[in-house]
């Protein structure tokens, strides 16, 4: 029984990191979807612009600068969309979008919105390659036949917006402050001290 | 019975740890497609060949498809081998390095290895889809099923090691070393110079102007200039086009021709596509040359992985360099047509 129960819980415990609850990102004022988000730091104006930069630049992969002017930040970004969560899968897509950013005096602001999908295809080489230049926006009411696959778009979008945040804020005031490195452990195991 | 649930713990609790490890490692990638088609030509003769369709009044099949691609740090390698007719008859060489129809082999259509120095600078190694086209092998990539007189002159794979330099997104510049055409090894050593210069002028157009010299798929050491390029101007509409010339030998025969591919897409489902070719066979040795030209209604209707391509095709082969027949099968005709419905699925 006690096995059995353990089996259970095991079972619930795979199923809950696979099937994580996430709601579609709320839509703006003129009908896109919108991650928005105030932070409240005391980490000052110029110093939150300069870390933006500095994030911008090192996730180049992900994110491509477009304005940088004295009142916002404002980069292109994209992520890619997996066929499956399963191990064994390629790119179907990517999603791209623009991201704001606005530093004030005691907080930070940002949202990701304009969020247009992009689907690949295979090129002559083997490779996943967007199939088209002009992308449909994820506002796009989907047909009878892939209305799943577009939820499944929304859902993956916000769940990647919730991450970024996440990343974000990290960047920005948790991890902008090194701590030293504690000395590292040597183990002398010729000794019987 | 223990042992058995406990070794269904152990997977699950392994499942979990990876479905949390593998946001961070790169997975294997398998892709790949499956294609089938239906194929009438209106004189009842095998008419068009198009290279992988000659049949007549048959349902036929292409080919299976499987490629795997997988990348750790800056290294990665794709492996994609097909089976079928589509591959084995016509256009990529058998196990054996031959094109002999009667040996039931697989073909390779990407075997290579990728290493990115940095984010511009990239190097491969392989055997690798040609770089001079418009069109592909695998019928998951192109818009019309039948392949056009451009594609069944040209290269198909190249065998060698390249190197790419992007200056910027809109422009880059690929150089390389390659074997003779469609071999998986040289016969007469690395033979062949070639390079590609892609330019992004504006958004949505992207143009490729290639160029291979060296020893190609008949034996002769040629020349092929090649322009591949395509303008996505609005979400609906799309244009294509190809052109290229290949001269051969001291007498400089080979071919030249133009393709130009309008399409519209009626939804992101649902979309009709045109070819339009125009195609000369140069005359060898100050010889009459022969020209062809095409036209090919194409439409793309998909649901999921799988898309339908309806196709009508009329050619005019007014040189008869293609040995059209009427319905009797012996009298020779200057023009062809025919009508197809081919199935790919895409995984």
């Amino acid at each position: 029984m006690k096995t059995v129960s353990l089996l259970m819980l095991l079972l619930g415990l795979s199923t809950l990191l696979f099937a994580q609850e996430i709601a579609p990102l709320p839509k703006d004022e003129t009908g896109k979807y919108t991650y928005y988000e105030v932070v409240s730091t005391a980490v000052s104006q110029d110093t939150l612009k300069a870390r933006m930069q500095n994030f911008i630049q090192k996730q180049k992969k992900e994110l491509k600068p477009a304005v940088a002017s004295a009142k916002e930040l404002v980069a292109n970004g994209k992520l890619i969309i997996r066929k499956s969560m399963a191990m064994l899968s390629h790119p179907s897509g990517e999603i791209a979008y623009r991201l704001y950013f606005e530093a004030n005096h005691g907080k930070y602001r940002f949202w990701l919105s304009d969020f247009e999908f992009f689907p690949y295809q295979k090129d002559r080489y083997g490779n996943f390659v967007p199939s088209t230049t002009v992308g449909i926006p994820l506002e796009t009411e989907a047909k009878k036949w892939n209305a799943d696959q577009w939820d499944e778009y929304r859902l993956q979008t916000s769940k990647y917006a919730t991450e970024f945040a996440t990343r974000l804020k990290d960047y920005l005031i948790n991890k902008a402050v090194q701590t030293p490195k504690p000395p590292e452990k040597k183990v002398i195991s010729k000794t019987w001290d | 019975m223990k042992n058995n649930i406990a070794a269904l713990s152990f997977l699950l609790l392994s499942t979990a740890t990876v479905a949390v490890a593998q946001e961070k490692a790169s997975p294997l990638e398998i892709s790949g497609s499956v294609d089938t088609y239906y194929k009438y030509d209106f004189n009842k003769t095998g008419n068009i060949k198009t290279y992988f369709a000659g049949e007549q009044n048959s349902v036929s099949l292409g080919m299976i498809d499987l490629a795997l691609k997988k990348t750790t740090g800056k290294a990665s390698f794709v492996g994609e081998l097909s089976f079928g007719p589509r591959g084995q008859y016509e256009s990529i060489p058998d196990a054996a390095g031959g094109y002999d129809p009667t040996a039931n082999g697989f073909n390779i259509q990407n075997l290579y290895v990728n290493y990115a120095f940095t984010d511009k600078f990239s190097m491969t190694a392989g055997y690798m889809g040609t770089f001079v086209g418009y069109e592909v092998i695998s019928p998951a990539a192109n818009f019309n099923y039948s392949t056009s007189y451009l594609f069944g002159s040209g290269p198909f794979q190249n065998a060698g090691i390249k190197g790419t330099y992007a200056f910027s997104d809109k422009v880059s510049l690929m150089v390389g070393l390659f074997n003779e055409w469609n071999q998986y090894r040289a016969s007469r050593g690395v033979s062949s110079l070639g390079g590609q210069l892609m330019v992004s002028p504006v958004k949505g157009w992207t143009a490729y102007i290639n160029g291979l010299h060296g020893l190609d798929g008949y034996g002769n050491y040629s020349t092929v200039i090649d322009l591949t390029t395509a303008y996505q101007i609005t979400d609906k509409v799309k244009i294509g086009l190809n052109a290229a010339d290949l001269s051969a030998g001291d007498d400089k025969f080979g071919y030249s021709g133009v393709a130009l591919y309008p399409q519209y897409a009626f939804t992101p489902s649902v979309a009709l596509g045109l070819r339009a070719e125009y195609f000369n066979y140069k005359g060898v040795s100050g010889g009459p040359s022969a020209s062809v030209t095409s036209f090919t209604l194409s439409g793309n209707i998909k649901s999921g992985g799988l898309t339908f391509i309806p196709e009508v095709r009329f050619d005019n082969d007014k040189d008869f360099s293609q040995s059209f027949v009427k319905s009797d099968g012996t009298t020779l005709n200057k023009s062809a047509a025919q009508f197809s419905l081919a199935a790919v699925y895409s995984f």
